[in-house]
């Protein structure tokens, strides 16, 4: 049984199931979680598996439902929140940034809030500027949060079990067009977890680096596979967990192929993957580059309800194999 | 060759509308591009000279790579650094303005290198390997994007053969204990001459003492550059083997060219090769000065004014190469060539 092929959704369910089973605090709660089985079907049928005491359905208020986490969690229980769309999580703000993320500080550590708070993001789905945004910055800003951006459902499973662990607020950012896709690797069985903190290498190439976040390190992987055929090989960097960001990877393989480009859904301007560019321009690994550092990122603007707009909106398969191609083609 | 869309990554030049030599102004067009999508007709960013035509017409060119090379009027005025293999490209990439030597009189110096205003795009790791190894980035042909000097250019780059006997007789001195990283020893001697003598006749005196020193020569040929000051800033012309020319028509070609060079249009070839420098004080009735050396030069020489009879030469040399007794013996040299 070690080649199970999981989607994101089924092995977030089982992350979540594996906790349920170890620990009787442990408990889920959102909008729609419940009977219905979560707006993008990732509770699925734990309602009926563990009861409507462990899977709460909440009203429509999403400063409530993270409200009653934050103080679950300073109660000794472990919730895990389930926001529908990471966009409505601008309502729970100041329970997540000035309440949640700060108390174990504030406190000198005396209280913890060990809530993991489950949010989908990203854009390609058609439902517009105000259900496709790409949130990563908002959360990797704010000290006392943990993000993590999974981009498979091995280490969606493992990075979970992980942050269910956590004693302080974790963010965990699922991209909704992954939940239905198997992933690349297999789900081990069991609750093999995987620390927060260390960046994966996803493939190992000579030529270029390529750091990615979420969604985006499929579409590079991809892009990796067909320049390989080119003769042009790239080593492929998925942080998994933005905050804290580990960067030895990066300056690693920057070190060997000396050039760099970074790859992310959200808006350019103040975007996430910016702090990759920041941390190897201040690192002594900066004199090995060999080009400069190129980033694609989304544009500037509200995700647009057009279908084609909306493509355009963020990097694709075949503007990160264009850029690829000419960075490496350019600068040798 | 400019990205016209998206998926652009090469175009094919149907024709050129302009030639070599060709005065253009910006908004001109230069030459028609095909792609897959489109036919474009590519305009002049800037006012400027065609200085040569790289591709053909027919050829299918790269998104950034040279069609022409086309020199704004600053450009026609720079000074060309390196060696004369260097292709006329590099003018523009280098395109130092030459700072004139403060008129201060002091014998034997340890002077600074020649401050340039100038910048050098080049990756981080290009600058890195060419610290390590000695190379001068002003004199590595730029081919990257950008006009930005690539590993691919360092690695290439051939060390001037005057900069690396400079740094190996730089390290004997560090290992006296003296910190000589970035200098160059120097020595400079003066002697009043008669003034019986016009810049043609100077220049093929100097390059005839040259002659006969080969080892203080890092090329085959003797290049002296004559700096020519004008509204434009400094130009440096430069006169190959002037020793070996018909005198008449050095005399001319001397006239000319500082005629030119004052209207700010010294011809692109003269621009290179140059092994000496010679400065004309007496522009500015300056009786002497320090004249300094340029990284890949071992020797220049600076005209002054005393009298209407007499004229002051002051030599500098780069101790690296030769000592005080050497430089005393050059100078003795072209005063007898005088």
């Amino acid at each position: 049984m070690s080649d199970r092929m999981l989607t994101m959704a089924e092995a977030v369910r089982e992350a979540m199931s594996i906790a349920f089973e170890e620990r009787p605090e442990v408990f889920l709660l959102g909008e729609d979680v419940g009977i219905y089985g979560g707006a993008f079907g990732v509770s699925g049928d734990m309602y009926h598996k563990y009861g409507a005491d462990r899977v709460l359905d909440t009203p429509i208020a999403e400063l409530g439902i993270v409200g009653a986490a934050v103080g679950a969690a300073l109660s000794g229980m472990r919730p895990i929140v389930e926001i529908q769309f990471s966009d409505f999580t601008a309502q729970a703000m100041d329970q997540i940034a000035n309440q949640a993320a700060k108390i174990h500080f504030m406190l000198g550590g005396a209280l913890h809030v060990p809530m993991v708070l489950r949010t989908p993001q990203g854009s390609g789905t058609g439902a517009a500027a105000q259900h496709s945004q790409n949130l990563e910055p908002w959360f990797a800003s704010v000290p006392g949060l943990k993000v993590v951006v999974p981009s498979n459902p091995a280490d969606a499973k493992g990075l979970l079990l992980s942050a269910i662990d956590d004693p302080n607020p974790v963010i965990f950012l699922e991209h909704k067009l992954l939940y239905k896709i198997p992933g690349r690797d297999p789900v081990p069985e069991g609750a093999t977890r995987i620390p927060l903190g260390v960046s994966k290498v996803v493939r190992e190439g000579k030529d270029l680096t390529i750091v990615a976040t979420g969604i985006m390190v499929n579409k590079c992987y991809e892009v990796a596979e067909k320049l390989a055929a080119e003769g042009i090989t790239i080593t492929l960097i998925d942080p998994r967990t933005i905050s804290p960001l580990d960067m030895n990877p990066v300056f690693e393989s920057v070190e060997k192929t000396g050039r760099l480009m970074v790859v992310q859904e959200g808006p350019a301007q103040a975007g996430f993957i910016n702090e990759v560019i920041a941390q190897l321009a201040g690192s002594s690994s900066f004199g090995s580059l060999i080009a400069p550092i190129k980033r694609l990122a989304g544009m500037n603007i509200p995700i647009p309800y057009a279908p084609q707009l909306e493509k355009a909106a963020v990097p694709q398969i075949e503007d990160i194999e264009i850029a690829a191609r000419e960075i490496v083609k350019n600068w040798r | 060759m400019p990205k016209m869309s998206m998926t652009m990554e090469t175009g094919e030049l149907i024709n050129f509308h302009v030639a070599v030599g060709d005065q253009v102004k910006s908004g001109d067009v230069l030459f028609e591009v095909m792609t897959d999508k489109i036919d474009m007709e590519v305009e002049a960013p800037a006012d400027g000279v065609i200085e040569s035509l790289v591709a053909n017409p027919g050829d299918v060119v790269e998104i950034g790579k040279p069609v022409l090379i086309m020199l704004t009027e600053t450009e026609v005025m720079a000074f060309d650094f390196g060696d004369d293999d260097q292709p006329v490209a590099t003018v523009e990439v280098a395109a130092p303005v030459v700072q004139a030597p403060a008129p201060v009189v002091t014998a034997p110096v340890v002077a600074a290198p020649v401050i340039l205003n100038e910048t050098v795009k080049a990756v981080p790791k290009a600058r890195v390997e060419a610290a390590n190894r000695g190379i001068d980035l002003r004199t590595v042909r730029a081919t990257g994007p950008d006009r930005t000097i690539t590993m691919e250019d360092v690695n290439g780059a051939q060390l001037d053969p005057v900069i690396i006997k400079r740094q190996e007789a730089n390290k004997a001195l560090i290992a006296k204990g003296i910190e000589m990283t970035r200098a160059i020893a120097q020595a400079s001697f003066t002697r009043s001459v008669s003034a019986n003598f016009d810049h043609a006749k100077f220049i093929a005196a100097w390059a005839k003492v040259l002659r006969n020193r080969p080892d203080l020569a890092a090329h085959e040929h003797i290049g002296v550059a004559l700096i020519i000051e004008s509204k434009y800033g400094s130009a440096l012309p430069v006169f190959r083997d002037p020793d070996r020319s018909n005198h008449a028509e050095l005399v001319a070609l001397v006239a000319s060219t500082t005629d030119a060079a004052k209207n700010g249009k010294v011809p692109v070839a003269m621009l290179s090769g140059a092994t000496t420098t010679v400065f004309d004080l007496t522009t500015y009735s300056m009786s002497s000065a320090t004249p300094l050396l340029f990284p890949n030069q071992v020797t220049s020489v600076t005209i002054g004014y005393e009298s209407a009879t007499t004229k002051i030469v002051s030599l500098t040399i780069d101790l690296n190469f030769c000592d005080f007794y050497d430089g005393a013996l050059l100078l003795d040299a072209l005063v007898a060539s005088l």
